[in-house]
């Protein structure tokens, strides 16, 4: 291998990584405040691309306004996901399983409804900087994935600014770890849940408009961002936003080194098998507590 | 060998509290051995890890003469040893004879693939579980529940079929936690028979519980306070001792 | 009446209903036109893999996204096995369910230790892996372009070669295991299934020993799952990799939850829905996915016992005149 083709997978994981970075990002966000897997975050990226590229392409809108148009979409996605498809299953004491299949269920209605709109085709969507490039010892990077990388990495600051030092955000993280309590203190534990979702829709919405750039907007390709932000979310402790971004990288990179050194063909194979070894072996992420509590 | 159960030296730790500290006792074979002990005496905790639900941080477990501290719970059962919960945990969508059939399972060989082909001898062994657990279902005054959910029984009738379920695997030891506690004073005194008529059939049992009235059926008793055992005697002795006098009405 | 001869009286009954539904199975075919017993011989196909998702999510809590891979499997082996290797059909069959238990196993062993929807996304997981490597082992599977020329399955010198023949080599297969899971169900281990269902600690206690009953029943799964896929390779006679991607895997989730997980004949009623509603919506065009996915969203919301469970709540009801709706329970 040489010392460009290196640095190139090197870049190019890093960019991955830090989309799916992103896409964990919205699960632990949404994890952190609810306590439930939104096996549709990927597919809330997607619609924010979809809407993205309808309203810049299809309809004219300056850039920066379909930008914006696509990540208020992630977030109402985000609300309605809850309204729609949570609260009901909540309601009728549905497990954690229904829960998972409810969200499983809304990622397909998102991919086969992009599907009747848009086609099997993929469609690009111009990045920042347009597709300027920059070099980095030979390699090349795109100007977009760098304002991917610095936008990820504000979100994340965002995020922890807003948990901590902002009264919505500690009545969320009190709504989620300890409902009865919260309720206690006049903290409207369903609103909470909708303002989670509708916060990590926005995250998703985000990643979709960050994302679509770099890779053509295609109606199956949340799933695998799911998948692969879930990844990133586990690595990183699963309710942790910078650890989402930090497992991402992570993920990112072994996966790209895997497919310059085995094969293209086979880098899902690869991301799948280590989402499941993370799994097995390191289900509190890297940094999280081991050994069991007592009781 | 008439010791059954020998708890060596075992100690626990959640973290950096010290629920046992260097626990030892015997339980001999055809013995009733009860444990006494306030709330927070670390009871449940020795119980989990005589059970196999815990491993300890120190210590050994020797079952039956062989060292079971690293086996597992499904492991000990086989050997021979069963227990209950403090909360009783039937299987509540079987009904009560299922729920016999089900402690019935270490006594069947036959696994998912003769049952998936429907060979004669699950039939012959089904047939054998359902003899044996209306046999239980008589002894133990199930009768009215025989074909209701468990989960749609009071509190005590449930603790009963625990115990049934219990004892119908055969244990060589029965190790009951709080097996009173939510009972009725009548029940109690049904379950005092019924543990003295299985202890007089062979069973071993070891008794946790702070109801000193049930201890009247035990031969030795071990009373834990703090992780540790303050006193160890007969029934009259232990109410005799200002240790243990002390600890239970110091709490 | 008696109580003996209420119970006779319901024999008889139960005898009879066997009897007509068994006539009308037997019947239906010459009453149908070629597509739509092309759609009950698939009814019979997703019954049969569909069954393995159903009791595993049912009697064991284990959702399982990976069907579509084992399916996927047993199609390929016997495919390959017929048509490069020139073995005889049987064999093949056997082998793809063979090897779909070896992986089963050898992957089961590691995953089923998780739960929830850890487990879940690793099965989702485990059907995205399998369907790249459908893709990429082009040398066994033929990549995009598939296998064609699968020879059709022969029995005593008769062919089931047409829709019409198939749907009497199907569905007898489909109703064989139906009856081997029902007896699985009744059994001993189907008793200790539920009980570690319900209270895994007293199960454990109890000696049944969770972890590899679980590994087992996967197992089990998997190689029906198998077999189901090989009869489809030997109906359709041409398969390629789209056949067995993550919509397959969704759509046998759907035939359990739809069909009630605790109810081992809804599979059918789950089946025939999947089956037979595309082919009813395809005129609508793409949007059958769709429709899909809502039917699951809807199914997992309201209709948590699936078809199987929504009957029998309303036999009970209608049997107890409408006084007390109890909740069906397993079987």
């Amino acid at each position: 291998m040489t010392f460009t083709l290196l640095i190139q997978s090197i870049l190019a994981g890093l960019t991955n990584g830090f989309v799916y970075g992103l896409i964990g990002l919205g699960i632990a966000v949404a994890f952190r405040g609810a306590r439930i897997i939104n096996a549709m975050q990927g597919d809330v990226a997607l619609i924010g691309a979809v809407m993205a590229y309808s309203a810049s392409v299809s309809f004219g809108l300056p850039m920066p306004v379909g930008f914006v148009i696509g990540v208020v979409a992630g977030g109402l996605t985000g609300f309605l996901v809850d309204r729609l498809m949570i609260r009901p299953t909540l309601k009728r004491r549905g497990s954690e399983d229904s829960l998972l299949l409810v969200t499983l269920g809304g990622a397909f209605a998102v991919s086969a409804a992009v599907l009747l709109y848009f086609g099997r085709d993929s469609y690009p969507i111009p990045g920042i900087g347009g597709n300027d490039i920059v070099d980095v010892f030979d390699a090349s990077m795109r100007v977009h994935a760098i304002w991917l990388i610095v936008i990820s990495l504000a979100v994340v600051a965002a995020l922890r600014w807003f948990y901590a030092k902002t009264l919505v955000g500690q009545a969320l993280l009190a709504a989620s770890i300890d409902p009865e309590g919260a309720l206690t203190l006049g903290i409207n534990v369903g609103r909470m849940r909708a303002l989670t979702f509708g916060l990590g829709g926005l995250v998703g919405g985000l990643a979709g408009v960050l994302v679509a750039p770099l890779i053509n907007i295609q109606y199956e390709m949340g799933l695998l961002l799911t998948l692969k932000g879930f990844a990133a979310a586990i690595l990183g402790g699963l309710s942790s936003p910078f650890g989402a971004i930090f497992g991402g990288v992570l993920l990112g990179l072994v996966e790209s080194l895997a497919v310059v050194t085995i094969s293209s063909g086979y880098k899902d194979v690869v991301s799948m098998t280590l989402l499941i070894a993370i799994m097995i072996v390191l289900p509190q992420g890297l940094f999280g507590r081991r050994g069991r509590l007592g009781g | 060998m008439s010791a059954l159960l020998e708890v060596r030296e075992v100690s626990h730790r959640f973290g950096g509290l010290h629920v046992l500290k260097g626990v030892s006792f015997t339980v001999e074979a055809g013995s009733v051995t009860g444990l006494i002990g306030p709330n927070g005496a670390g009871k449940s905790t020795l119980f989990n890890i005589i059970s196999g639900f815990l491993t300890p941080s120190v210590g050994r477990i020797v079952l039956l003469g062989e060292d079971a501290t690293r086996l597992g719970i499904q492991h000990r059962s086989r050997m021979g040893l069963q227990r209950t919960f403090q909360t009783p945990q039937v299987f509540r969508d079987l009904t009560v004879r299922e729920n016999l059939v089900a402690g019935c399972h270490r006594h069947g060989r036959t696994g998912v693939l003769e049952a998936f082909l429907g060979l004669p001898q699950v039939r012959r062994e089904m047939r054998d579980a359902a003899i044996v657990a209306d046999a239980a279902i008589e002894r133990f005054d199930l009768g009215p529940y025989r074909d209701v959910p468990a989960g749609e029984l009071p509190a005590g009738r449930q603790r009963m079929v625990e115990l049934a379920r219990a004892v119908v695997a055969e244990p060589k030891l029965l190790c009951l936690d709080e097996p009173s506690s939510g009972l009725s004073t009548a029940e109690v005194q049904i379950l005092m028979q019924v543990l003295r008529r299985l202890n007089e059939e062979g069973m071993t049992i070891l008794l946790v519980s702070h109801d000193m009235e049930l201890m009247e059926i035990t031969s030795k008793m071990h009373a834990l306070c703090f992780g540790e055992i303050i006193a160890s005697g007969s029934l009259d002795a232990m109410r005799a001792s200002p240790r243990v006098r002390e600890a239970y009405l110091g709490t | 009446m008696t109580a003996l001869a209420r119970s006779a009286t319901a024999h008889l009954w139960t005898g009879m209903l066997m009897v007509a539904v068994l006539l009308v199975w037997v019947a239906l075919p010459w009453f149908l036109s070629r597509s739509a017993i092309d759609i009950l011989v698939f009814t019979g196909i997703y019954t049969i893999a569909g069954l393995g998702v159903s009791f595993l999510l049912g009697q064991c809590g284990i959702v399982s996204l990976a069907q579509s891979g084992f399916y996927g499997i047993g199609a390929y082996a016997t495919a390959y096995g017929t048509t490069v290797l020139g073995l005889p059909i049987p064999v093949c069959i056997v082998l793809g369910m063979l090897v779909s238990a070896v992986i089963a196993a050898a992957v089961g062993v590691p995953v089923l230790r998780l739960s929830g929807h850890f487990l879940a996304l690793a099965t989702l997981a485990l059907a995205i892996i399998a369907h790249v490597l459908f893709l990429e082992l082009e040398w066994i599977t033929g990549g995009t372009l598939g296998i064609g020329g699968i020879p059709r399955i022969s029995l005593f010198g008769f062919t089931f070669a047409t829709p019409f023949r198939f749907y009497y080599l199907v569905w007898p297969s489909a109703f064989a295991l139906l009856l081997a899971y029902s007896l699985l169900l009744r059994s001993r281990t189907g008793i200790a299934l539920r009980a570690m269902r319900d209270a895994p600690a007293a199960a454990a206690v109890a000696g049944i020993p969770i972890a590899s009953l679980k590994v087992r029943i996967f197992v089990l799964s998997a190689a029906v799952g198998a077999f189901a896929g090989s009869l489809f390779a030997h109906y359709v006679s041409f398969i390629s990799v789209d056949s067995f991607a993550i919509d397959r895997a969704i759509g046998f989730l759907l035939i359990a939850v739809l069909g009630g997980v605790r109810s081992i004949p809804g599979t059918i009623a789950g089946a025939l829905f999947v089956t037979a509603a595309p082919n009813y919506l395809s005129r609508l065009g793409d949007i059958h996915p769709l429709l899909f996915a809502l039917a699951l969203i809807v199914a997992v919301i309201f209709l948590p016992g699936g078809f199987g469970g929504f009957m029998a709540n309303l036999g009970a009801k209608l049997s107890s005149g409408g006084r007390r709706p109890s909740a069906p329970a397993g079987g």
